[in-house]
C-alpha cells in the first residue's frame, strides 16, 4: 500500500462519510415533512423534461450570457467527473486506469478532459465577470457563490497544472491528447525542474484537485450549491402543465387538525426539495411586482429564509419533535411578506429549477387565516360579504343580474337546461356589480348577440367562484362557494362556459374539477378571437389608435393565453399595437391578484401606478385589458398619473364591439 | 366569570326588504340572516374577558324562531362555550323578547356580566338591554365603547350626544350594551367553526319561563317601505341665481324655510 492509498483511504473515506451523513440528514428532513405532496405520474414526459431542461439547460439559457456560462460549467463537470472518478480509483489502486476501454477511446477521454476543463474555466470566468464586474441587482451578494466560483476555478487550474506536470514528469503515452495542458507544460519546461520535482508537483496538484473535490462534497449539502443535486430531481418532478390549482383540503377528514402551514414542516417534501433546489440566482426577484415596488417580499429571500428556518429546526425535526418546531412566520418571513404576494407567478415561470414559490405562500396564508384568524383587517368584510352575499362586494344577491335589465340576456332558470345553448356566460362579481365592468360585460353580450351565439347566464343563482377567498387562504369559504356553484352548473347540465374574468376562468377551469365540476371553460378573449376567425364577427370600423395590451396574470402566466387577445385587437383596421417593456411571461401584474384586490397597499410604491407608467412609456393612446381587476387597477393608475381622458383603458370586448 | 352575551339575528344589510302579505312585518323569504353587527362587539368583548380570566365561560343567548340557531353557532364559532336558544315568534316586540331573555337568564346561576349590542340593525329599537335590566333588577350601561375592568367594578366609556363621552362606573352583576369602537370582532378560526357545528344548543320554551303572547305589547300593522329616493337636483347659473333658486326650493318644495 502506497502512502497515497493510505492517505486517500483516510481523507477520502472521512470526506465521503461526512458528506454522506450530511446528505442523509437532508433526506431525513425531507421525509419528516408532513404536508400533502402532489402525486406524480407520466414518467415518460418527465424524462423528456429532464432531457430538455437538465441536459439541454433550456430554462437556464433564457438568459443567454449566464446561461451559456452555466451550460459550459454543467457539461464540463459531467465530463470531468469521469476523469475524477478514474483519479480516485487510481489513487486507491494504480492499476485501475480506464485505459482498458481502448487506445483511441482513452485518448479521446483525455482530450475531452482537457477540452472541458477549458470550457468550465471559460464558464467560471464569464460567471465571475458577471458577478463581480457587472452584477445584476437581483443577483445579490453571496459568499457561497464566491466560494463556489473560487473552488470551481481552483479545480480547473489544478487539473491543468496536474496534467502539465504529468506530461513533464512522466512523458505519458497519450501526451498529445493533452492538447491544452501540453502548451502549459511547454511553458513550464522553462523552469527546468528535474524529473522528480515535476513528478512531485504532479502529485501535489493531483492532491489539490482531490482535496477540493472532497471538500466540495462536504460543503455542498449545507450551501446553495446543493442545487447540483436537488435541481435535477426537482425539474423531473415539475408540474407538467402550466395550469394548476391550489392544493385542496379534505374538510371531511376529521383526523386533520392542522390546515395550511404553521411550521415549515407542515409543508410537503416537494416543498422542501424546492428549498434545496434554490441557487439564489434571483430571476424570480427580478420580475416580482412586490419586490420591484419596495414591498418586503422577494421570492428569492422567501425561499432562502424558509430554508434557513428548516435548518434552524434541524435538531428538532431529526428528533421527531416536529410539534416544537418554530413558527414559519419569523423575523424574515413576516406576515407583511406573505400578504404582499399577488400570486402573479412571475417568479415561478422565471425560475430555472421550477421552484413553486406561491405554493408556500398559499400554505402559510391558509394557516394564518383558518387557524389563527390573522389577515389584513379590511379582508374580514370581504369574507363576510362572500359568506352572506356570495360576492366580495357588499351587494344583495337579488341584484346580481340587474345589469342585464332590458338586454337580450336569458337566465338559466328560464331556459331550463344548457343542452340547447352554445355556451353559458359566467358574469362574475365584477361584471355583475362594478359599474366599469358591467359595461364590459354588456359589450361582450353585444358581441355574442351580433354573432348569433345562443347563451344564457345563471343570474341570481351565480355566486362568487371563491378565487379571492382561496388565494387569501380561506379554503373553507372557497369550497363552500365552489360546491354551491358546481351544484347549480351541474343541475343545468352546463358543459361550456365563457367568462370575461380571468380569475373566474382560472378557477372554473383548473380548480372546479376537483369540486365535481368538469367544464370546457373559455376566456372571452379566446371566444372573441374565435368568433373573428370564424367570420362571425368582423371589425370594419377603423380606429386610429396605438394600443398596448396589458397581460392579465391569470390569463397569461397561469393559462398561457397570450395570442388570442392580441389577435382580436390586431383584427381592428388601422390599429397599431405596441408592447410594453414587460410583456407575455414577463408581463407585470396590475397588483390585484391573489386577493390583493381587497387589501390596502400600505408599503412601497403602488404596483398599479408602476404598471401604468410602463404602459404610458409606450406612447399608446389606449391600454387594452382583458380582466376586470386589471381594468380597475390601470384605470386607477391613470387617475394617479392624471392621464384620465388622455389615454383610454378599455377591455378588448369594448374595442371589438365599437368597431363591428 | 360567568359571562353572558345576548344576540339578535337580523337580515343582512344588503337585503332588499319587502313587506309581507298582510303588512304585519317583512317578507322573510330568501333573506340572508346575520348576527346584528353591534352584537359582534358584545360577543368579542366577552371572549376577550374570558381569555383574560381563566376559568370563565361565555354563554350566548338568542331569542327568536329556529333560524336564529345559525347565529348562535356563529357566536360559538367565534369562541363562546355554551348557547341557549329561547323560542320566540317572528314578530315579537321588545318587551316580549326582553322578558324571554330575562326568563332564560333567571334560570342561570352566578351571572356576572351580560352583554348586548347597543341596538339591533333591523328595528334599531335599542330597548331590550334596558328592559332586561329592569326585569332582572340589575344596572345597565348603554352605548359603551370602552371598558376598564377592575375586579368587580367596570369603568365604562359611553358615547353621548354631540360626539362627547362620559365615564360611568358600575359593579357586577350588570348589563353592558356595546357600541362600535369597543373592539374589533374576530373572524372565527376553522377548528372553532368545526367544533361549533357539534356543540349542543340548549332550548328554552316560553312556557318554561312564564312568557306568553300577552307579553306582546305592540301589534304591528300596515308596514310600508319608505318612498323611493328622489333624484337630486342640480341648481345651475351664477352664484346669485343659484342662491335665489336654492331659497325658493327650500321654501316652496321642501317647505323648511
Amino acid at each position: 500500500m502506497t502512502w497515497q492509498t493510505l492517505a486517500f483511504l483516510i481523507v477520502g473515506g472521512g470526506a465521503f462519510y461526512t458528506s454522506g451523513k450530511r446528505f442523509h440528514i437532508l433526506y431525513q428532513m425531507l421525509k419528516a415533512q408532513k404536508g400533502k405532496a402532489p402525486k406524480f405520474s407520466d414518467f415518460g414526459e418527465r424524462f423528456k423534461n429532464a432531457i430538455v431542461y437538465v441536459l439541454g439547460q433550456k430554462a437556464v439559457l433564457q438568459k443567454p450570457f449566464v446561461g451559456i456560462a452555466h451550460t459550459a460549467i454543467f457539461w464540463g463537470f459531467i465530463i470531468i467527473s469521469i476523469g475524477t472518478v478514474e483519479q480516485f480509483l487510481m489513487t486507491l489502486y494504480s492499476g485501475a486506469s480506464f485505459e482498458f476501454i481502448g487506445e483511441k477511446p482513452y485518448s479521446a477521454l483525455i482530450f475531452s478532459q482537457d477540452f472541458f476543463t477549458a470550457f468550465v474555466l471559460i464558464g467560471v470566468l464569464m460567471a465571475a465577470y458577471r458577478r463581480f464586474m457587472k452584477p445584476p441587482k437581483y443577483l445579490g451578494q453571496s459568499s457561497d457563490a464566491n466560494y463556489v466560483l473560487l473552488f470551481t476555478g481552483g479545480l480547473m487550474v489544478s487539473i491543468f497544472m496536474m496534467n502539465a506536470f504529468h506530461v513533464l514528469g512522466s512523458d505519458p503515452t497519450f501526451k498529445d491528447s493533452y492538447f491544452i495542458s501540453i502548451h502549459i507544460a511547454n511553458a513550464l519546461a522553462g523552469l527546468n525542474f528535474d524529473q522528480d520535482t515535476n513528478h512531485n508537483l504532479y502529485t501535489a496538484f493531483k492532491w489539490v484537485h482531490m482535496l477540493i473535490v472532497l471538500g466540495f462534497s462536504i460543503y455542498i449539502p449545507g450551501s446553495k450549491h446543493l442545487h447540483i443535486v436537488a435541481a435535477g430531481p426537482n425539474t423531473f418532478l415539475k408540474k407538467l402543465k402550466r395550469e394548476k390549482g391550489i392544493t385542496s383540503i379534505n374538510f371531511e377528514d376529521e383526523s386533520t387538525t392542522q390546515y395550511g402551514a404553521a411550521k415549515v414542516t407542515d409543508m410537503s417534501w416537494k416543498d422542501s426539495l424546492d428549498l434545496y433546489s434554490c441557487t439564489e440566482c434571483g430571476r424570480c426577484e427580478e420580475l416580482c411586482p412586490a419586490w420591484n415596488t419596495q414591498k418586503p417580499l422577494s421570492p428569492k429571500n422567501l425561499i432562502v429564509d424558509l430554508k434557513k428556518n428548516l435548518h434552524r429546526n434541524k435538531e428538532l425535526i431529526l428528533a421527531g419533535k416536529t410539534e416544537e418546531v418554530s413558527h414559519v412566520i419569523d423575523d424574515h418571513v413576516t406576515e407583511d411578506v406573505i400578504w404582499a404576494c399577488t400570486t402573479c407567478r412571475a417568479c415561478e415561470i422565471a425560475c430555472p429549477v421550477f421552484i413553486e414559490h406561491t405554493d408556500k405562500i398559499y400554505d402559510i396564508r391558509k394557516n394564518l387565516v383558518m387557524m389563527e384568524s390573522k389577515f389584513p383587517a379590511e379582508v374580514q368584510a370581504v369574507f363576510k360579504n362572500m359568506e352572506t352575499n356570495a360576492s366580495p362586494w357588499a351587494f344583495s344577491p337579488s341584484e346580481r343580474a340587474n345589469w342585464a335589465d332590458g338586454l337580450d340576456v336569458k337566465k338559466m332558470a328560464d331556459v331550463g337546461s344548457a343542452e340547447n345553448l352554445d355556451v353559458l356566460l359566467w358574469v362574475g362579481c365584477a361584471g355583475s356589480y362594478d359599474d366599469r365592468n358591467k359595461s364590459v360585460v354588456k359589450s361582450f353580450v353585444s358581441l355574442l348577440n351580433k354573432a348569433g351565439v345562443k347563451f344564457a347566464i345563471l343570474g341570481t343563482e351565480e355566486q362568487c367562484t371563491g378565487d379571492s377567498a382561496r388565494r387569501i387562504g380561506n379554503e373553507y369559504l372557497f369550497q363552500t362557494l365552489a360546491k354551491a356553484n358546481v351544484e347549480t352548473l351541474n343541475r343545468y347540465q352546463v358543459k361550456r362556459i365563457v367568462t370575461a374574468c380571468p380569475h373566474c376562468f382560472n378557477t372554473l377551469k383548473n380548480e372546479y374539477g376537483e369540486m365535481g365540476g368538469q367544464y370546457e371553460v373559455i376566456h372571452h378573449s379566446q371566444y372573441i378571437a374565435n368568433m373573428i376567425a370564424e367570420g362571425k364577427l368582423k371589425s370594419t370600423k377603423p380606429i386610429n389608435e396605438t394600443i398596448t395590451f396589458h397581460d392579465s396574470c391569470y390569463l397569461g402566466r397561469w393559462n398561457n393565453v397570450y395570442s388570442e387577445p392580441r389577435a382580436a385587437i390586431e383584427s381592428i383596421p388601422q390599429v397599431k399595437i405596441v408592447e410594453m417593456r414587460l410583456n407575455h411571461d414577463k408581463g407585470m401584474c396590475c397588483g390585484a391578484g391573489g386577493g390583493r384586490m381587497w387589501m390596502e397597499e400600505h408599503l412601497g410604491k403602488r404596483i398599479n401606478v408602476t404598471r401604468t407608467e410602463q404602459a404610458l412609456e409606450t406612447g399608446a393612446t389606449t391600454v387594452a385589458t382583458a380582466c376586470p381587476f386589471c381594468i380597475t387597477m390601470i384605470n386607477d393608475g391613470m387617475k394617479e398619473k392624471d392621464m384620465v381622458g388622455k389615454v383610454k383603458v378599455k377591455d378588448i370586448s369594448e374595442l371589438i364591439d365599437e368597431t363591428t | 366569570m360567568n359571562l353572558y352575551v345576548c344576540i339578535k339575528q337580523v337580515p343582512d344589510t344588503e337585503t332588499k326588504i319587502k313587506v309581507n302579505g298582510d303588512a304585519s312585518g317583512i317578507d322573510t323569504t330568501g333573506i340572508k340572516w346575520i348576527m346584528s353587527s353591534y352584537d359582534e362587539f358584545a360577543v368579542e368583548e366577552t371572549l376577550r374577558l374570558k381569555e383574560k380570566n381563566a376559568g370563565s365561560t361565555v354563554t350566548v343567548i338568542s331569542a327568536g324562531p329556529e333560524r336564529v340557531i345559525d347565529s348562535l353557532r356563529t357566536a360559538l364559532a367565534m369562541g363562546a362555550d355554551n348557547a341557549i336558544h329561547v323560542e320566540l315568534p317572528e314578530n315579537a316586540d321588545s318587551n316580549m323578547a326582553a322578558k324571554a331573555i330575562a326568563g332564560a337568564l333567571k334560570k342561570e346561576t352566578g351571572v356576572d356580566l351580560i352583554f348586548f349590542g347597543k341596538e339591533a340593525l333591523d328595528d334599531g329599537a335599542a330597548q331590550v338591554p334596558q328592559l332586561v335590566s329592569a326585569y332582572l333588577n340589575i344596572p345597565s350601561v348603554t352605548v359603551v365603547c370602552g371598558i376598564e375592568y377592575n375586579g368587580n367594578t367596570l369603568k365604562c366609556k359611553r358615547e353621548i350626544e354631540g360626539g362627547s363621552f362620559e365615564m360611568v362606573e358600575v359593579s357586577t352583576p350588570a348589563i353592558i350594551s356595546a357600541h362600535k369602537g369597543l373592539n374589533e370582532p374576530r373572524y372565527a378560526t376553522l377548528p372553532n367553526i368545526m367544533k361549533a357545528k357539534k356543540k349542543e344548543v340548549k332550548a328554552v320554551k316560553l312556557a318554561d319561563i312564564g312568557v306568553s303572547s300577552s307579553d306582546q305589547k305592540i301589534k304591528f300593522k300596515n308596514y310600508q317601505l319608505p318612498p323611493p329616493k328622489q333624484a337630486g337636483k342640480k341648481i345651475e347659473g351664477d352664484a346669485a341665481a343659484q342662491a335665489k333658486a336654492l331659497v325658493a326650493a327650500l321654501h316652496n318644495e321642501a317647505k323648511v324655510i
